[in-house]
């Protein structure tokens, strides 16, 4: 049987002055995969990075969306706002449909079954999927090394079914499934699942990169290099949720640039040719996470000591990527320096409306 | 004349047993993507599958997936994309992906999964029980039973030419016994692949993931559009009944091998009592009924072949003409109409409208795999024909092995 080669794309990488911050770039393509109409909600942190990463991609894709806010909120009522092809997938089979049609176009393209350039397979995540029903699927995909991008979309939380806790959702941030009381303080006790690097370690072999809806040129290009690597990517991206989080909508850039600076979100790359992770990536200023705290209701109900938990986790983040902390960095991770979030009760009257 | 020949030299008869018979089947189907996942017994066919790809006899992805749901989703997702996708399990494993058997058939992506039946848990049984794949059996596959390598491997063709017909779209589950059928040597004639050409076009789904056509799978919907869309995937079931029967025609024509679609009847003609039951233990039932024939009991089978869709009028019309319908379930329906096996009710509803009801017992046979031995079909036979001289039946249910 005649065997056909088969043809990948390589997107080219934008220029990124200002560590991919800035909004307007002339080499942006004008095609627009994700098109208005959807039913997100104003400010939508995944939303926005939708449109990014299929810009990013072109019209060569294909969609994969597993059961999430990106599912639920984009294809509402038979209408959907994909100019590319799109599915939906189980909330768990993220990693799994994905590979299935990664693998037929292999074996079409190759039996001669279907003809033209190997396209760019995408699958949308939400952290639920990606880091708890979906994560075995995804580490099947990535394992196989299969030719395809995995994202997710971390908005933190299982935010369309109504804002429950996840294995991303941070410590101190309060969910339905992890409301604040006198018994349990800080409302979420556990630290969010180090998913980004859970992949990196356990599929070198893959591009892995987190990024932030922050820096829209960095996202663009690491979707890219994701695309462009032959084998299976993934990419971690901060995406806000204006419901979830309880902000205020216009905000959603800034929380993507406010995570990174207060050190809570590390952006870096995973080199899977150098087998070594890139930690080269530097926001133009450092923060205390209360900066980023307290503009979010979820965190409204912090006292001093989880204020401090939270800098003392963010300082070893900054840490593992080698950076020397500032002394303020290093008192504001001692409770004594911290004081109770002031807007508490007036966060709790809003989380009422959730 | 010339290419009679030709073909006929290509045709061969080989010893195999199920598992490899599904796995060649697979083969002449010329499929794109397999996909696989560990669970004694139907992994016999992954692995004869697996040194077919190995060996460059089968230009197929193989992919060895992390779970049977992941398994499932592979071949929805390949499917959707306009692979012609093989995949199958067992026992438990055909549960673990149970969320994906509606998505599946609700997308109308005719994905072939093969089963080899296996007792579910708890405890950990290795024997044929087929509870595995008719608990999904309501999930909008279409479905049926084999009871020997040979139909197993033209099941297989079959299946796959019904579930891509464009009137039809629907995913198939290929049923056969763990063990008594997927590892029982038989011969099985495998046939000239201008043959499967001739009787097997290649697949090609109207609304394929392709970016130069883009199409939306899957979008959420309000619960008055809800209705329209299970009505639209019920009568693909219904409709397949037509495309079913024609295709086993032109495979009789093709092949040489004439099944009926629905049931097989095995000595029927003048029977008083029969046995209903799929699968098999069918091979063991007619060394039985052969030799109680003899004896003069009038006893014979019908066995069902295809269970989704279910062909109620012809159940009806072959079923009322006995005195008594003895139906062996090989499954567990707990605490259902009979409880005993899920088997029985399907019969009764299908003979509620005749006017002349025969009597019907449900037999728990076979259970846990279980053999079903000779002197268990002459006890079933006994029962049988003592409710028909009585004109009433002992009871609904008999555990067979556990009563006098």
């Amino acid at each position: 049987m005649p065997v056909i080669e088969v043809q990948r794309q390589a997107l080219p990488i934008l220029d990124s002055p200002n560590q991919g911050a800035r909004f307007y770039n002339p080499d942006l393509p004008s095609s627009e995969p994700y098109v208005p109409g959807h039913r997100t909600c104003a400010g939508c942190g995944p939303a926005i990075q939708y449109r990014m990463t299929s810009k990013a991609s072109g019209d060569n894709t294909i969609l994969v969306g597993p059961t999430g806010c990106m599912y639920v909120a984009n294809s509402s009522y038979l209408c959907t706002p994909y100019n590319v092809p799109w599915a939906h997938t189980q909330i768990g089979s993220a990693g799994s449909f994905t590979a299935g049609v990664a693998a037929a176009y292999e074996a079409m393209i190759r039996k001669g079954k279907w003809k033209g350039t190997f396209p760019n397979i995408i699958c949308e995540a939400g952290d639920g999927s990606a880091s708890d029903i979906g994560l075995g699927s995804i580490s099947g995909a990535l394992y196989r090394n299969h030719d395809c991008l995995i994202i997710c979309y971390d908005n933190e939380q299982y935010a369309n079914t109504g804002i429950q806790a996840s294995s991303r959702t941070p410590y101190g941030a309060m969910t339905t499934f992890s409301p604040p009381g006198p018994k349990v303080p800080e409302a979420k006790t556990l630290y969010p699942k180090d998913l980004a690097r859970m992949m990196a370690a356990g599929h070198p072999h893959c591009y892995v990169a987190t990024a932030s809806v922050g820096y829209p040129i960095d996202l663009m290009n690491k979707v890219r290099k994701g695309l462009n690597h032959r084998g299976a990517a993934y990419l971690m991206v901060y995406t806000p949720c204006q419901k979830g989080f309880v902000y205020e909508t216009p905000r959603s850039i800034d929380l993507g640039r406010l995570v990174v600076e207060c050190g809570l979100y590390p952006i870096w790359e995973w080199n899977p040719e150098k087998r070594a992770y890139d930690y080269s990536f530097r926001p133009q200023s450092m923060r205390p996470v209360s900066d980023y705290l307290k503009l979010q209701g979820r965190f409204g109900h912090l006292h001093a000591e989880h204020i401090a938990n939270l800098q003392k986790f963010a300082n070893e983040q900054w840490r593992m990527m080698g950076v020397e902390l500032p002394e303020a960095l290093i008192r504001a991770a001692d409770a004594k320096n911290q004081v109770n979030m002031g807007a508490a009760a007036e966060a709790e009257a809003v989380a009422q409306t959730l | 004349m010339a290419t009679t020949v030709t073909s006929s030299t290509k045709k061969k008869t080989v010893r195999m047993n199920g598992c490899v018979a599904s796995a060649q089947a697979a083969k002449y189907a010329d499929v794109d993507v397999i996909t696989a996942y560990p669970i004694r017994p139907y992994t016999a066919t992954m692995m004869a599958l697996a040194q077919m790809v190995a060996n460059g006899e089968l230009d197929a992805e193989y992919i060895v997936a992390d779970s049977e749901h992941s398994q499932l989703s592979i071949a929805h997702g390949a499917s959707s994309s306009g692979a012609r996708v093989f995949t199958g399990s067992s026992g438990v494993g055909v549960q673990f992906a149970y969320e994906l058997y509606s998505p599946i058939s609700g997308s109308r992506m005719p994905v072939q999964m093969m089963i080899a039946d296996r007792t579910l848990d708890p405890p950990g049984d290795f024997g044929s029980e087929h509870t595995d794949a008719l608990s999904t059996r309501d999930m909008g596959w279409l479905m049926g039973w084999a009871c020997d390598a040979q139909e197993a491997f033209d099941n297989h063709l079959m299946a796959y030419r019904i579930g891509e017909d464009p009137r039809v779209l629907l995913p198939q589950m290929v049923c056969q016994d763990g063990f008594f059928v997927s590892h029982i040597t038989t011969d099985v004639e495998l046939p000239d692949p201008g043959q499967v050409k001739e009787f097997l076009p290649p697949y090609k789904h109207p609304y394929p993931l392709d970016p130069r056509h883009p199409v939306s799978h899957g979008p959420q919907i309000m619960p008055e559009q809800g209705p329209p869309l299970q009505l639209e995937r019920a009568r693909a079931m219904e409709g397949s009944m037509a495309v079913i029967e024609q295709v086993h025609d032109e495979f009789a024509q093709i092949f040489g091998r004439k099944y009926d679609p629905w049931v097989e009847e095995f000595m029927t003609d003048g029977a008083e009592v029969v046995f209903f039951m799929q699968g098999g233990h069918a091979v063991t039932a007619r060394f039985a009924i052969q030799h109680m024939r003899d004896e003069g009991v009038k006893v014979g089978l019908v066995r069902l072949r295809t269970i989704r869709p279910y062909p109620t009028d012809r159940v009806n019309q072959v079923l009322s003409k006995f005195k008594v319908v003895g139906v062996i379930e090989t499954n567990m329906g707990l605490g259902s109409v009979s409880s005993g096996g899920s088997l029985y009710a399907e019969a009764c509803a299908a003979l509620y409208e005749s006017p002349q009801h025969p009597l019907v017992i449900s037999f728990m046979a076979g259970m846990g795999g279980e053999a079903i031995v000779l002197k268990e079909f002459y006890w079933m036979t006994k029962k049988m024909t003592e409710a028909q001289r009585r004109g009433k039946i002992e009871k609904r249910t008999h555990w067979v092995g556990f009563e006098e």
